[in-house]
């Protein structure tokens, strides 16, 4: 929307303007930087809490659970490796107390015994009774064990010792790893062993099979560490394991592992352990796992978060950046306006006492003005009556009686416009064609234009209504303006003046632009072309108060002004001009309406 | 009309002595005073056809000094003069009871052709 008096430069800025530009540069670069500050901490720190929180409650959780998953697989995996190990103990111990030693060194009976042993689950690879010299009075089984003697085995003795034995691994005399459950039993005088055989393969199945993920493993270790099942990654049954074996304990403990060196020497990553003591035989079940595999999901999760952190901050960052970007041009604007407005006030302000300062001069001057006029007036009435001394006294009379004639005419012109910019003129409402009006404008101005090798051209809006204003202000305004861009081509061959007319029907004023190819207008006068009294046209040429008075009148018809302009290209103001007067114009001249 | 008898109020002592001599000079009967009161004074002591009067005067202004002669209910004209050039006392005047205003400075022709014109509205009331 245009305003007025609305500026346009397109020159260099008004003096003093780059220490305030640089100013308010420096103020809205700090207003950047704290609205963006403020931005990225009222978003991210909640933000970063609210993911901290989150990340924090979910690794527990999985952490949680993952632990409680280990801790089932042990617990479940000594149940059953216990169970069995019981299991076959009690049936040992039931054949031996169920038989005399004569009964169970029949061979069908040793046989039968081995079978039913066998019929669910080939668990035995054989079963033997062994006498007090350490011989086999009876064997059921694949090996050829007759010749041998177990009086110097170390089972044996703990065996007779203890009732019952349940051995580590071993490799005796069939040279492959195997343990032993044995019992004792007495008959009489005669103390026997029943001696079984655990089937390896199916032993080792219950602990070997366990798999979880690609690291996870379990395995039995006996009290000096040595692997009593196979791993299934690094080492063999009955090697020496590097894992750190402790002394026994009740329950099930979960360790952290680091540092630890596989069968190959290479040092492992960190792992996750969880351990059980069997009761009977004392072997440390292990289940473990890398730490990297074992809390995959936290980690995973812990990345993504990371990952949605860094995008959400870098998001907030470009955001912020953007919206407060978009705050300081509004801002910017604002100011503009602000600047603007201010500016418009000062002029504004500027004129009214200007306004108020020549209607007293004005006065002041049109009383000796009065005065001279009416003394001029009695030395003609004298000159009548009186006879005059000679002709060239006459002459030089008269001469100068017309001199002062002219300079008073010229005094009262200036104090007319004096009187007519501080709005002390009267006006009259009427209904106007604004451009026929400016087509007569342009017939009474156009002896002069040529004169100046000036052509006029028109583009007048035929949709254009009649407006309601004040045809003589109209005249003194667009007279001011055309003869303006008349006098801006002077040391030019020739140019042109445009007028041109266009209906805002919405904003319900009509436009006229009146742009010539002249001098142009200097960026430093720009600005003060409004004022009164400014003027860059040569002394006696023109009294300053041309576009000081077009100013005035437009304002006061309710209209705006602006300029634009480009040194040695030319200028063209434009005037908005409302299909009818504002209200207080018109009830001022309600009164002038009543004695017309 | 040559003759009449013309009261000039102003407070420009010079300005009203040479219009004085002016109007005498084409005929009138004109009489010359310097404030609001003289003008009061004046006019109830001697009849007259015209009287053109100052708007801006110390003392006694225009406005106040014409109110004053409407109060008197004389059977004469006013006209204002004023090198103010303001429209609104202008017109305030008007609605006083005032027949017509002239700003200075003027031609004495100007003057006289007013004068005339209020003179035949005088006459032509009477």
């Amino acid at each position: 929307m245009e305003q007025e008096p609305h500026i346009v430069q397109n020159g260099s800025a008004a003096a003093g303007a780059p220490d305030m530009a640089a100013q308010r540069k420096a103020t809205y670069a700090r207003l950047f930087r704290r609205f963006v500050w403020l931005t990225i901490l009222c978003s991210l720190v909640p933000l970063l809490l609210v993911g901290w929180g989150i990340n924090l409650h979910y690794t527990r959780f999985a952490r949680e659970r993952m632990l409680n998953f280990f801790e089932t697989q042990v617990e479940y995996h000594r149940k059953i490796i216990e169970m069995f190990l019981n299991e076959h103990s009690s049936k040992l111990q039931l054949i031996a107390q169920t038989h005399t030693r004569d009964e169970i060194i029949e061979p069908k009976a040793l046989q039968t015994a081995f079978e039913v042993f066998n019929k669910d689950l080939w668990s035995l690879t054989d079963l033997g009774v062994i006498g007090e010299h350490g011989y086999h009075l009876a064997y059921a089984g694949p090996y050829d064990l007759w010749s041998r003697n177990y009086a110097k085995e170390f089972w044996f003795a703990q065996v007779m010792q203890k009732g019952l034995y349940i051995s580590d691994m071993f490799m005796g005399f069939r040279k492959e790893p195997h343990f032993i459950i044995a019992v004792t039993q007495s008959n009489g005088d005669q103390k026997w062993i029943l001696r079984a055989t655990i089937n390896t393969e199916a032993f080792r199945s219950l602990v070997e099979n366990v798999r979880i993920g690609k690291t996870g493993q379990a395995y039995l270790l006996n009290a000096e560490g040595v692997f009593q099942t196979s791993p299934r990654l690094g080492g063999a049954i009955m090697e020496k394991s590097t894992y750190p074996v402790e002394s026994y304990h009740e329950g099930i403990q979960i360790r952290s592992l680091e540092g630890l060196k596989g069968a190959d020497g290479k040092e492992r990553p960190r792992q996750i352990a969880c351990q059980a003591w069997l009761k009977n035989p004392r072997w440390l079940l292990v289940v473990k796992q890398d730490y990297g595999e074992a809390f995959g999901d936290v980690n995973y999760a812990n990345a993504w978060t990371l990952v949605f952190l860094h995008v959400s901050a870098l998001s907030i960052l470009i955001v912020s950046v953007l919206i407060t970007r978009h705050m300081i041009t509004i801002v910017k604007r604002r100011d503009t306006e602000a600047d603007r407005l201010n500016d418009q006030l000062m002029q504004a302000g500027k004129l009214a006492s200007i306004g108020e300062l020549s209607a007293g001069v004005a006065h002041e001057i049109n009383n000796p003005l009065a005065i001279i006029l009416t003394e001029r007036q009695l030395l003609l009435d004298a000159a009548r009556q009186l006879p005059m001394s000679g002709p060239e006294f006459k002459a030089q009379f008269d001469d100068s009686l017309s001199q002062v004639d002219i300079q008073i005419q010229r005094c009262k012109r200036i104090t007319q416009n004096l009187l007519r910019f501080s709005r002390r003129t009267e006006s009259l409402i009427e209904t106007v064609d604004l451009n026929a009006f400016l087509r007569e404008v342009v017939d009474l101005m156009d002896r002069e234009a040529r004169s100046s090798g000036i052509k006029f051209f028109t583009e007048l809006d035929p949709a254009l209504p009649p407006l309601l204003s004040d045809p003589s202000q109209m005249q003194q305004v667009f007279l001011n303006l055309i003869t303006n861009a008349i006098d801006a081509h002077a040391g030019k061959p020739y140019g042109s003046v445009r007028l041109t007319t266009r209906a805002d029907d919405e904003r319900r004023q009509a436009k006229v632009h009146v742009a010539d190819t002249g001098s142009g207008i200097s960026p430093a006068h720009l600005n003060r072309i409004f004022d009164p009294f400014f003027t860059t046209k040569g002394v006696g040429k023109g009294t300053g108060l041309g576009l000081s008075i077009v100013y005035s009148i437009v304002k006061r018809l309710g209209g705006t002004i602006s300029v634009q302009s480009e040194p040695g290209t030319g200028t063209e103001f434009t005037i908005a001009l409302p299909y009818t007067p504002p209200k207080e114009l018109r009830e001022s001249l309600a009164e002038g309406h009543a004695r017309t | 009309m040559p003759g009449s008898r013309v009261l000039l109020v102003d407070d420009e002592v010079v300005f009203t002595r040479n219009m004085s001599k002016l109007l005498t000079y084409r005929g009138y009967k004109a009489i010359a005073v310097n404030s609001g009161d003289a003008a009061i004074r004046e006019l109830e002591q001697a009849d007259f056809d015209v009287i053109v009067l100052d708007l801006k005067m110390p003392g006694m202004d225009g406005i106040t000094t014409l109110k004053e002669i409407m109060k008197l209910g004389l059977f004469t004209e006013t006209l204002i003069l004023t090198g103010h050039g303001s429209i609104d006392t202008a017109l305030e005047a008007m609605k006083l009871g005032a027949y017509d205003y002239l700003t200075k400075p003027c031609e004495i022709d100007e003057l006289v052709a007013k004068i005339e014109a209020a003179w035949e509205k005088k006459e032509g009331q009477g």
